[in-house]
């Protein structure tokens, strides 16, 4: 059964857009988890102004990585339930958020930034779920239908 | 072994590889690599001690033997050298301790090899037939007992992939920390402030901005703006891939200090869907004077400056003495 689908999947020439994994270490590495979302949300046939929407998601959550947790990964995946979408996951075992509501507030920033990355990204995506854990770690999941 | 400060690098290099106990004793865990494997090696300890001189012999002349690796050994000093440290190494692999300076000391084998350029693949190749010839002998060494012979001959594997698993991690870690060195290098010297004209001055910034740039490219500035009385800035933004909330910040800063100084910086090379992207993230680009291109940019500044930008002919005609 397996080998038949692969070898179906081969022969009919359609390339199945799959899951992508970043990892996050360094500054070039959220170039790198941005790119491949644009290119899946272009796949996936999202506008190009979707596509900017979610490169910028991209951005801001791996730099929230970068910046506070220092590694972790990003991961893009195609959704395919019911409608079309884009699931993007952060993921990182930095130190977490004490306070998640005020980390969700506009302007609330422990870096001296803007303090609008989390808040701004949930208001430009469709779903916005983060779980943090002191000590633990925070994991922000996100998705994007297509309109 | 003749620098000694040889082993304080590869500690530092092992722990900015992240590579930690817990790290260690997790690839442990996945290899499977036990105490019971810790004992099998020590065992063919004394076996190893025998034939070990065997084994470097038909290592070398393999080695020599191929244009390849040859050439790592032409002079006879350095032959001599690593046959010693590679003795070494082998009686290391059944010393029975598989702790931090074990490890550290993989790493070191990585970093020597680093340096010298070895490909990845004559490395993997060369461990290849070193492990065959060991296999060899094992087998012999142990041919009253096959079950014995087996097993150890799995802990003997899960160790050497462990030591190949450091060694190639190595050498990739290197290379990437050189590329990003390099990269780093050419962003420092990409950053020129050019003088356009009277009191302007161009700014075109070329790829990924972080903190630690955002600080050098604003400072670069304000020195830039003192030294040519400066009264306009255009900042080209083009060529910089990612602007987020944060990048943003940086830049609203370098507008404002900037300003602090008499200048006024006008931005040009944000996309139009960046910026609508970062507006409904909720950056707040009002103290920011945005324009589409650098054409508009510059077009911009010389209207600030009060330059009058027309097109040729007409200040043909509106110049020309003998029309009226
Ligand atoms: N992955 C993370 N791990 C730990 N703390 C985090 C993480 N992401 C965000 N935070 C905390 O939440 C705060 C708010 O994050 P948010 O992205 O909204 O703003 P910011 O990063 O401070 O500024 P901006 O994103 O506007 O540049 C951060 O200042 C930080 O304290
Ligand atoms: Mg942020």
């Amino acid at each position: 059964m397996d080998s038949r689908s692969w070898t179906s999947t081969c022969s009919g020439g359609t390339h199945v857009v799959g899951e992508s994994r970043v990892p996050i270490k360094q500054g070039g590495d959220i170039i790198t988890a941005r790119q491949q979302g644009r290119a899946l949300a272009a796949q996936l046939g999202f506008s190009s102004a979707d596509q900017t929407l979610i490169a910028t998601a991209i951005s801001e959550m791996a730099r929230n990585i970068l910046v506070y947790a220092k590694v972790g990964e990003i991961i893009v995946r195609p959704e395919h339930n019911g409608k079309a979408g884009i699931t993007i996951i952060a993921h990182d075992a930095g130190p977490g958020i004490p306070d998640i509501n005020r980390a969700m507030q506009n302007g609330y920033s422990t870096s001296g930034s803007l303090g609008v990355g989390l808040p701004g990204t949930k208001r430009i995506m469709d779903e916005f779920l983060i779980v943090s854990e002191v000590g633990k770690g925070t994991t922000v999941t996100m998705k994007k239908w297509k309109t | 072994m003749a620098d000694p400060r040889q082993p304080r690098t590869t500690l530092a290099l092992m722990r900015e590889m992240g590579l930690t106990e817990e790290v260690v004793a997790r690839r442990k865990a996945f290899l499977e690599f036990g105490a019971e494997d810790v004992e099998r090696l020590r065992g063919l300890h004394d076996l190893a001690a025998q034939y070990a001189d065997g084994v470097i012999e038909d290592f070398y002349s393999h080695l020599l033997s191929f244009e390849e690796t040859q050439k790592f050994f032409t002079d006879p000093a350095i032959l001599a050298r690593v046959k010693a440290a590679q003795k070494q190494y082998f009686l290391e692999l059944t010393q029975g301790q598989y702790d931090a300076p074990y490890v550290e000391d993989r790493l070191r084998i990585g970093v020597a090899h680093e340096r010298i350029n070895l490909p990845i693949e004559l490395y993997l190749g060369a461990y290849n037939f070193y492990l065959r010839t060991v296999m060899l002998r094992l087998v012999e060494g142990y041919k009253n007992n096959p079950e014995q012979s087996t097993a150890t001959l799995g802990s003997l594997l899960k160790l050497v992939f462990l030591d190949m698993g450091l060694a190639t991690e190595t050498y990739l870690f290197r290379r990437e920390r050189t590329i990003r060195e390099q990269q780093e290098a050419i962003r420092e010297i990409s950053t020129p402030v050019l003088p356009l004209r009277e009191r302007l001055l161009l700014l075109p910034i070329i790829g990924a901005i972080d903190p630690p740039r955002a600080q050098q490219i604003t400072t670069q500035l304000l020195q830039s703006i003192r030294a040519h009385r400066a009264k306009v800035v255009v900042m080209d933004i083009t060529g910089v891939p990612t602007v987020d909330s944060a990048i943003a910040n940086h830049l609203i800063q370098t507008v404002q200090a900037a300003r602090l100084m008499g200048a006024t910086v006008i931005v040009s090379g944000l996309s139009p869907e960046v910026a609508h992207a970062l507006v409904r993230i909720g950056v707040d680009l009002s103290a920011v004077n945005t324009v589409g291109t650098l054409q508009d940019g510059i077009e911009a500044a010389e209207q600030l400056l009060g330059y009058i930008v027309s097109k040729a002919g007409d200040t043909g005609t509106s110049h020309n003495p003998a029309g009226s």
